[in-house]
């Protein structure tokens, strides 16, 4: 039987700092490509990784019980993203052109080339900076449910907003997502089936 | 035909999580709603794109040495509790997923245990030493903490020479961003004054041919 990350967070709890270990392990990877995806950088993506585990590792002692691991350090990652994003815009450091159109500051990304662009082959990189354009709140929804895998009720509960709260972001931000990249003239012939029941 | 009742449902059924009854809803509203349909035909495809976009593999050995800064530190520390426990029956054990520490008393039966795994904890405490650079030193309490006090203290030195290089480099995009912005902002300025320039230039010369054909009248 599979041990649980509530089992491993009790035996931290108890004194077992290997646990933590075995946590790390097992998040590691999905907490990093969540953190990519909001701020853009790897490098950055590596750093604020690092912050959060970090700032897991010192608060898992006190880590409610009846509390969903998983939530939590999702939570914490969203939170050492938004402080470095906070920061990045209190620099200056975004030229005009990363703006989406409602005025927002989105991402910055360390986006393809004018020539890149010009040529426009490398759907990947379109829909990267299609999601950093995306309003905050929108593509925080965006990335935790379609690359993360969340449920819209884990999601509500990370972000600790109400479902239906949820389900509006996500759909604005398929709305904008779709409309940003038909613009872009990408119309892929790819569908993702309709998961089974 | 309200549109909106159905899109928490069209959402659900989007990303599977959607009941029968849900499904049946929203199959029934598509039917009559080409509008919808169509929509949730483009969400499908969109969702494609969207998975073309990957995260690159995160660097994990590096990223776990780099979570636990001063980590032989602390289990040198962890180590020499361990030591001064041994005797009373704490069991201080290192083993693939790392350490872990068991308190309490060892029935007479089990002292010669103890008394093994005191001599072997001595002598992984002088491993670790070695492995951090120092001869194995005393035994004695003080000298061991004095020991980890200057390995923490090298850590936070190196950790303030990378932020100094941070800063330092942080302080040179700034000025770098700064510069082009003005250079663009310049640029922008000399376009706007060309234009104006011309305009102004063929106002002129449009008035005085009103002019000239004024006075010949």
């Amino acid at each position: 039987m599979r041990v649980t990350d509530e089992d491993l967070v009790e035996a931290f709890q108890g004194g077992d700092t290997a646990a933590f270990d075995l946590l790390v392990q097992r998040w590691d990877r999905k907490i990093q490509g969540a953190i990519y995806r909001f701020v853009g950088a790897t490098e950055d993506a590596r750093d604020l990784c690092q912050e959060a585990f970090l700032k897991a590792y010192r608060g898992l002692g006190t880590f409610k019980k009846d509390a969903r691991f998983s939530s939590w350090l999702y939570q914490i990652a969203l939170n050492v993203c938004r402080d470095r994003l906070r920061r990045r815009r209190g620099r200056t450091l975004l030229s005009l052109d990363a703006l989406d159109e409602g005025g927002h500051e989105a991402a910055v990304l360390p986006g393809p080339s004018p020539l890149e662009l010009a040529e426009g082959r490398d759907i990947a990189q379109r829909v990267a900076r299609a999601v950093a354009a995306l309003p905050e709140d929108q593509r925080e929804v965006i990335v935790l449910k379609e690359y993360q895998g969340l449920t819209f009720a884990e999601i509500a509960d990370v972000l600790d907003v109400p479902l239906s709260t949820v389900k509006t972001r996500l759909y604005r931000g398929l709305v904008q997502l779709r409309e940003r990249l038909e613009h872009e003239g990408i119309r892929s012939a790819s569908v993702v089936p309709a998961p089974l029941p | 035909m309200d549109c909106d009742a159905y899109r928490d449902q069209m959402l659900d059924l989007l990303y599977g999580e959607a009941t029968d009854a849900d499904r049946r809803a929203v199959e029934e509203h598509h039917a009559a709603c080409p509008s919808c349909r169509e929509e949730m035909a483009a969400f499908r495809r969109l969702r494609g794109d969207l998975s073309a976009w990957k995260a690159p593999v995160p660097a994990r050995a590096r990223a776990r040495m780099r979570v636990w800064p001063g980590l032989a530190a602390a289990a040198a520390v962890l180590l020499a509790l361990g030591v001064a426990v041994g005797v009373g029956g704490a069991e201080l054990r290192r083993d693939a997923r790392g350490w872990s520490l068991r308190l309490g008393r060892g029935t007479p039966d089990l002292q010669a245990r103890l008394d093994e795994q005191d001599a072997r904890h001595r002598a992984e405490i002088a491993q670790l030493r070695t492995s951090l650079g120092r001869e194995p030193a005393s035994t004695d309490r003080d000298a061991l903490l004095a020991a980890v006090r200057e390995i923490v203290q090298q850590s936070e030195r190196r950790q303030d020479a990378r932020l100094q290089d941070a800063v330092a480099q942080l302080s040179d995009r700034y000025e770098t961003q700064r510069r082009y912005d003005l250079a663009q902002v310049s640029a922008g300025l000399s376009y706007l004054e060309g234009k104006a320039g011309l305009h102004a230039a063929r106002t002129n010369e449009l008035v005085g041919q009103v002019l000239l054909a004024s006075q010949e009248k």
